[in-house]
């Protein structure tokens, strides 16, 4: 069904981001449209669950609260419909999408992310999946992956996931690093592991690993540490976390059947003789994420390289707002961040879109600078924290968009 | 680890020996790679493996800035049916 008349505010993706602008942006009185192409709305919220200062943060949840608000404010929300192109036609933006056209004069993308896999041999075995798919499968849909299962790759992601799948009573034999290979090159090293380790270390029970994280942290002595890591790993909520050990090749004749892991140094080299094999019937790849901006970059959008953030991330101010007219981002596709921080940047992206439809009236800038406010406090305070650093690698992406948008306006650099 | 036969792009069954022979026959950029092996142009529209291309071709010249060449993304990004072709929606 295509309405007659466009929508004030349209938003590609129902998570987190996309449900909390849907909210903001009602509630000041403009008429929203929100699509998602999973089949229910709710995002990567349906199937995210942690422990949280002695409660368990629900993310299904979370979600129910946004979308009874949305059903009270008239938020049309369409599930199960994929757009597939975006262009500008006028003052307004068609989106194409698999049920048929949909107009609006503001579009916010809150297209969150995608995931990256490591490859080696075997990982296109049946029983081998990428991290989410497996919180998914478990979550989402409440069917286990497997009986026993070995996670490769060591990030927040695979360390939070794991957690979930033990909860849901899924065997887990251990998470271990993916191994240096042609494609993943040093970040897969102990060394570099344990670097990024430290910026989840307060999530770990475990004193020894508590300790050792802020040891290093505040001495900056990652290598250090990593030498004293004992070749059995250390447990995490009972999970073995192998910060010595690699993953060589997945095996088995049609599907998974084990796992040949091998022991390696400080650097990653693999220690002659360590080879043996774990018996497992499911993989899980947690190779990261990376933002899916398929839609920016039809639309016009330019992109700038941030690694800290994930990746290629469309060009963005601080209040959400893209160089390309009507366009905005919040969430995921702005950078790797928890479900918290793409729900305060969902507000502000809302906060902004209404203040430059001129609904704000004379109080805009101080509602923006708010709400601005709003998403560096969440930030600050949030237990899951994808990468260490991650507030000074916002504020330089902001710098090194601004001078583009100058450049853009042709207004020269000084100095 | 023989990782010659790996597969890196899954929908075109592109392995990791094609992209090297690719490179050392001149094709540098992500691009260019593309063009000659059929990497990331499957069902999935690279949304599996454009990030390992693209990592792969970044470890090969590790001093090259990021920013500069990013494979393009063509509408439309979703698969679509011959019905939509047909009525003209896409």
């Amino acid at each position: 069904m295509t309405p007659a008349f466009p929508f004030d505010l349209l938003i590609v993706g129902a998570g987190p981001a996309g449900l909390s602008a849907a909210v903001e942006a009602a509630s000041r009185g403009l008429c929203v449209a929100v699509v998602d192409e999973f089949p229910e709305p709710g995002g990567r919220m349906l199937g995210q669950f942690h422990e949280e200062k002695g409660h368990w943060w629900v993310g299904r949840q979370v979600a129910e609260q946004l979308l009874d608000k949305c059903s009270a404010l008239g938020v049309k929300i369409r599930c199960g419909v994929s757009v597939h192109s975006i262009l500008r036609s006028g003052a307004e933006w068609v989106l194409k999408t698999s049920e048929g056209s949909m107009q609006a004069r503001n579009v916010l993308l809150a297209t969150g992310s995608a995931e990256i896999p490591h490859p080696l041999p075997g990982w296109t075995l049946p029983g081998v999946m990428s991290i989410g798919a497996a919180q998914v499968m478990a979550n989402v849909h409440y069917v286990k992956p497997g009986r026993r299962g070995l996670i490769i790759g060591v990030n927040v992601l695979a360390m939070a996931i794991s957690r979930e799948l033990s909860v849901s009573g899924v065997s887990i034999a251990g998470i271990v690093l993916p191994g240096i290979g042609p494609i993943t090159g040093k970040e897969a090293s102990p060394k570099e592991s344990l670097k990024e380790l430290m910026g989840l270390a307060h999530l770990a029970p475990s004193p020894l690993m508590r300790i050792g994280g802020k040891a290093a942290n505040a001495l900056g002595m990652a290598g250090f540490v990593s030498r004293f890591i004992p070749r059995s790993g250390i447990k995490i909520w009972d999970i073995p976390l192998r910060l010595r050990t690699v993953a060589v090749s997945i095996n088995g004749r049609s599907q998974v059947q084990s796992v040949t892991l091998a022991d390696v140094n400080g650097e990653g080299a693999v220690i002659p003789g360590s080879q043996r094999e774990e018996l497992v019937d499911f993989v899980a790849i947690a190779g990261g994420l990376y933002p899916l901006a398929e839609l920016a970059s039809v639309a016009g959008c330019p992109f700038v390289y941030a690694e800290e953030l994930g990746g290629h991330v469309p060009v963005h101010d601080e209040q959400m707002r893209t160089p390309v007219e009507g366009l905005y981002v919040a969430g995921n596709i702005t950078g790797i961040e928890s479900a918290l921080v793409a729900m305060a940047q969902g507000r502000l992206a809302a906060a902004t879109i209404s203040g430059d439809t001129g609904l704000l009236g004379q109080h805009h800038d101080q509602e923006v600078q708010e709400a601005m406010q709003d998403v560096r406090r969440v930030r600050a305070s949030a237990l899951i924290q994808f990468r260490p650093g991650i507030q000074e690698a916002r504020d330089q992406f902001y710098r090194k968009c601004g001078r583009f948008q100058r450049e853009k306006n042709g207004i020269k650099e000084e100095g | 680890m023989n990782t010659s036969n790996l597969i890196v792009c899954r929908c075109e069954e592109v392995t990791l020996e094609q992209l090297e022979e690719a490179y050392q026959s001149g094709c540098c950029s992500a691009r260019q790679i593309k063009m000659k092996t059929r990497a990331t142009m499957g069902a999935c529209q690279g949304r599996v493996c454009r990030q390992m291309l693209d990592a792969w071709v970044h470890l090969k010249n590790p001093q090259l800035p990021r920013d500069a060449e990013q494979l393009a993304y063509r509408p439309p990004i979703r698969p679509v049916t011959f019905g939509q072709l047909a009525k003209g929606e896409v």
